[in-house]
């Protein structure tokens, strides 16, 4: 079953006289369960596609379905809709609220998706079981080292079930340790929950541990190859 | 809420600033709101009184007359003779103090009392009785003035150097015929007349106070009088009315008007404040978008945040302000002068419009955070 699906998907940008084709007219088709990894130099349109999946951005042209959703035509409302229900997202640098303890962070998603306190307490803590932070539920995330703030993040991004996680460099502010670690959990997050990951990453450590990887040039599929 | 008061602690210092600029504002509000109260509760006080006469001065004099414009006695024995009139009555007015100070001025107010007692049947005497004819050397006090001077019914009182016997004590009105002394008109024209000795006249007034006979119309009586005695200054109880009314909402405007100033101000430094926040908090914002917090729900948290600045600042600065007006009122005490009124107004009024003030000055911050776009948001440092 496809998760995410484009056609022709086009995004251009305007810089002055210059127009950029971050992506250009890409077609690209992910399975539930997928674990994949998008590379690519910098420019590639690596950041612009995951922006477009995760409808964050509108397409200049083409179509971005997801879970059986086309999405190009959607007000902004429906778009939130989407990202709250469907998508989670894990970024470079973490982005946990710093008022907010790792469990309340984790909270948050539910929040805006009306869930009950004592439901979202309790879905809380299980995402952060699963991320093997449970213990660290009360810190707040100046208490945390990078490699926790991003299991809390990539508990953010799990605790509502979402038919897609995106991560942007996850592993970008991470040591080799932490990155090792951080990967084995994503590793064993897709296996145990069939959970799909599409991973932007530089780092080719990461790549290597994905199913799949997908390598951008001047906003096309360069490659996209099964890792074995 | 929690999150709100969170944020609030992040940026200790700022906050506690706006909310002091708020605070101030507040508090200069509730202090000039008290006064207004009380301001408005004299107006409508003296609105009462007024209401049953017509007041008939020299030409180009107002209300309080002290320009030294009079009017003769004889003058109101004239008045008395058209009809609808139940009586004319010389008034003559001396200040009790030379300095008054600040609070209500203390009166001398000295009535032909055979043919009218002004205020005096109006307000009712709480203790004895209004002044008669014949009553010479003798004094009604406003009840304010009688706290003040410890007088009883059938006490002595000196009032500008002469001893006068208390006949009655007024009931209060909270208005100023609460600090007035009531005396015939030949009483009060001697202690004038010693006052201003380069006056070598006699039978003056400064106003007649005109008594309509029951059941006739004071503003129709007032339009023949007018025509009648064109060379006097005729005022209709209406007249009067309204230019108390003129009077108070001048004053208010200005008092009201100077705790505004103070609020805008502090509703500017809430805008700033939001602003700052929401420029620090970019990123955040972009990522609770990503997470798929609508527009609105942005919103609702930002103008939430600024309604709380606002409510705190509002409770505080109210809560100074009673402190102030309560001490005020107690140092005042002791001669009897109350300068403010609390009423609910004056308490609920100033929170409720800091809440506001705060909710106001925060919509465009607020407004702008919910408005990114999350892709920039997010690339934010």
């Amino acid at each position: 079953m496809s998760i995410v699906f484009t056609s022709g998907l086009t995004k251009v940008y305007q810089v002055g006289e210059t127009t950029i084709n971050a992506v250009a007219g890409l077609d690209l088709d992910i399975e539930k369960g997928e674990f994949l990894a998008i590379v690519g130099p910098s420019g590639s349109g690596k950041t612009t596609l995951l922006n477009l999946l995760g409808c964050l951005d509108v397409p200049t042209a083409g179509t971005v379905t997801i879970d059986g959703m086309e999405t190009s035509k959607l007000s902004s409302a429906s778009l939130a809709d989407i990202r709250r229900e469907k998508i989670g997202f894990v970024f470079q640098e973490f982005n946990l609220l710093p008022i907010l303890s790792a469990t309340e962070n984790v909270e948050l998603p539910l929040r805006y998706l009306k869930v009950k306190p004592v439901e979202r307490r309790r879905r809380a803590m299980e995402a952060l079981e699963k991320v093997g932070l449970a213990e660290r539920a009360r810190n707040r995330p100046t208490q945390l080292s990078g490699g926790e703030k991003q299991r809390v993040a990539i508990a953010r991004a799990l605790v509502t079930e979402p038919a897609l996680v995106l991560a942007d460099e996850p592993t970008g502010e991470l040591d080799t340790a932490n990155t090792v670690k951080l990967m084995e959990l994503v590793c064993d997050l897709n296996r145990d929950l069939n959970q799909t990951f599409a991973i932007v990453t530089h780092d080719p450590m990461v790549a290597e541990r994905t199913k799949r990887t997908i390598t951008l040039r001047d906003g096309r599929i360069e490659s996209d190859e099964a890792v074995a | 809420m929690r999150f709100i008061t969170r944020n609030m602690w992040r940026r200790k210092g700022r906050t506690f600033l706006t909310i002091f600029g708020i605070v101030v504002g507040i508090f200069a509000l509730t202090v000039l709101g008290g006064m207004t109260a009380r301001l408005n509760q004299q107006v409508n006080a003296m609105k009462g009184l007024m209401a049953g006469q017509i007041s008939v001065a020299p030409a180009g004099t107002d209300m309080s007359n002290m320009q030294g414009k009079f009017v003769g006695t004889s003058t109101a024995r004239e008045i008395e003779k058209v009809p609808g009139v139940k009586g004319a009555s010389g008034l003559i007015g001396v200040q009790l103090k030379e300095s008054q100070g600040f609070g209500q001025p203390q009166m001398l107010a000295g009535y032909e009392v055979a043919h009218g007692e002004g205020f005096m049947t109006e307000i009712g005497t709480s203790e004895g009785r209004v002044l008669a004819a014949g009553d010479s050397g003798k004094v009604v006090l406003g009840s304010d003035l009688a706290t003040q001077l410890k007088a009883s019914v059938g006490g002595t009182v000196t009032l500008k150097g002469r001893p006068f016997t208390v006949v009655g004590i007024l009931k209060s009105t909270l208005g100023p015929t609460d600090s007035w002394a009531f005396v015939p008109y030949e009483d009060a024209l001697g202690i004038f007349l010693a006052e201003n000795p380069f006056i070598k006249a006699t039978g003056i007034a400064q106003q007649i106070v005109v008594t309509p006979k029951q059941g006739v119309n004071a503003e129709a009586l007032a339009a023949t009088l007018k025509k009648d005695f064109r060379e006097f200054k005729v005022t209709s109880p209406k007249e009067a009315e309204k230019q108390i009314s003129q009077i108070s909402t001048i004053f208010s405007a200005i008092i009201l008007g100077i705790a505004f100033i103070a609020l805008f101000v502090g509703g500017l430094s809430v805008i700033n404040t939001m602003i700052m926040s929401v420029s620090e908090r970019t990123r955040e914002i972009g990522l609770k978008k990503a997470i798929g917090a609508k527009t609105w729900t942005i919103l609702g948290e930002y103008l939430a945040e600024a309604s709380v600045i606002g409510l705190v600042a509002g409770v505080v600065g109210m809560l100074f302000g009673l402190l102030a007006i309560t001490g005020f009122n107690r140092a005042g005490h002791s001669s009897n002068i109350t300068i403010f009124t609390i009423s609910a107004t004056v308490v609920v009024g100033p929170v409720i419009f800091a809440t506001i003030l705060g909710a106001i000055a925060g919509f465009f911050p607020a407004l702008r955070a919910a408005r990114l776009n999350p892709v920039d948001s997010l690339k934010e440092e």
